[in-house]
């Protein structure tokens, strides 16, 4: 669906709220400052994946949406190889940056994954009056190309192209670059549009 | 002239849902539950690649190359159509995993792809040569028509193939 500049500017500030409260969370768990970018809303022809996740290894932790709409599409937690393990370094209590990843890393990323995005859907919840609960999380360690067009393929609605809705978040002292990445099914989206357009009329 | 243009030829890169037909390299990144399928005429050295990710169309008809069943009937029409027979044809293929173990609906889209591919070849009377398909690691290829339809794997935990 095509997005007006306002539609789009409430979507922005959705993600601005979700975003804001996920930070404070990887804030305390990393006891560091953490930032946030402002959310970028990018409607890409599938074909063209590829120019904004290529080859690059990165972790991916991905929910489906659920609650008021059964199958809502996938919001993830994605974090490039490096910060991963950078990140469960800084947790684990370890410096090796050159080991491989074990099952401590993946529960650690999987746990980190769950406590963003729960905070994150918590807030948009409470916004929108519009429950969207996150599945249990599942991994992928791949390319990040692989892991987010499997993803695309497995939506239940058929779509062309997609609507990547992404903030980033960034702990300078712990050089850990992140993002949350929303890919709602095209009537999640319509629907969080409503709700968010009614929202501004009635301020 | 096939070899006119095999020269400092750029890659194309082959996007979802997309193909390409002809002499020159092609190559598909991050395929995941999506296939990368090449069928070659090694007689005149030419191919097509597509990058397949659901199995079946529905009826849909604007994006080929999107989907198994319509995607392998419209890259042999298209390389039938430069001369090539499909008894001369080899097909290789990539792809078709699963990258989360338990998740959502788990609805094996990677292995339906590769079946169905495989089924429609065979309708076609089309020898699938070689393939690497299955597991749970994404995997990208390169299919270079001009030198013998070389098709080479790279997979996401750093190994390589040549199929």
């Amino acid at each position: 669906m095509k997005l007006t500049s306002v539609q789009s500017d409430a979507i922005q500030e959705l993600g601005n709220i979700g975003a804001a409260h996920a930070a404070t969370t990887l804030s305390q768990m990393l006891g560091s400052t953490v930032e946030m970018s402002v959310p970028a809303i990018k409607a890409i022809d599938i074909s063209e994946l590829g120019n904004y996740m290529g080859e690059e290894s990165a972790a991916m932790v991905a929910f489906e949406l659920q609650g008021e709409i059964p199958h809502g599409g996938y919001i993830i937690f994605y974090i490039s190889r490096e910060s991963a393990i950078r990140l469960t370094n800084t947790m684990l209590g370890l410096t090796d940056m050159n080991r491989t990843m074990n099952e401590m890393d993946e529960s650690a990323l999987l746990e980190v994954g769950n406590i963003m995005v729960s905070a994150f859907l918590d807030a948009t919840a409470e916004l929108l009056g519009f429950i969207m609960l996150p599945s249990p999380p599942a991994l992928s360690l791949d390319m990040a190309h692989a892991t987010m067009s499997s993803l695309i393929a497995q939506m239940s609605e058929e779509v062309d192209d997609v609507l990547l809705f992404s903030t980033e978040l960034v702990c300078e002292e712990h050089k850990i670059d992140s993002d949350i990445i929303m890919l709602p099914e095209p009537s999640t989206l319509a629907r969080i549009v409503e709700l968010m357009e009614n929202m501004m009329k009635s301020i | 002239m096939p070899d006119s243009h095999s020269k400092n030829e750029q890659t194309a890169m082959i996007g979802i849902g997309e193909y390409r037909v002809g002499s020159f390299p092609m190559m598909t990144i991050g395929l995941g539950s999506c296939i990368g399928l090449t069928l070659y005429d090694d007689s005149l050295k030419v191919g097509a690649m597509v990058h397949i990710m659901l199995p079946e169309s529905a009826g849909r008809n604007d994006r080929p190359g999107k989907y198994a069943d319509t995607a392998v009937p419209t890259i042999i029409k298209e390389l039938n159509a430069m001369g090539c027979k499909n008894r001369s044809l080899v097909a290789k293929m990539a792809g078709g995993a699963a990258m989360f173990e338990y998740f959502g609906a788990n609805l094996n889209i990677g292995e339906r792809n590769a079946i169905k591919v495989r089924a429609l070849l065979e309708e076609h009377h089309i020898h699938v040569a070689r393939e690497d398909v299955g597991g749970k690691c994404g995997r990208s290829v390169t299919f270079l028509p001009a030198n013998s339809g070389k098709f080479s794997i790279r997979r996401a935990d750093g190994t390589t193939a040549e199929l």
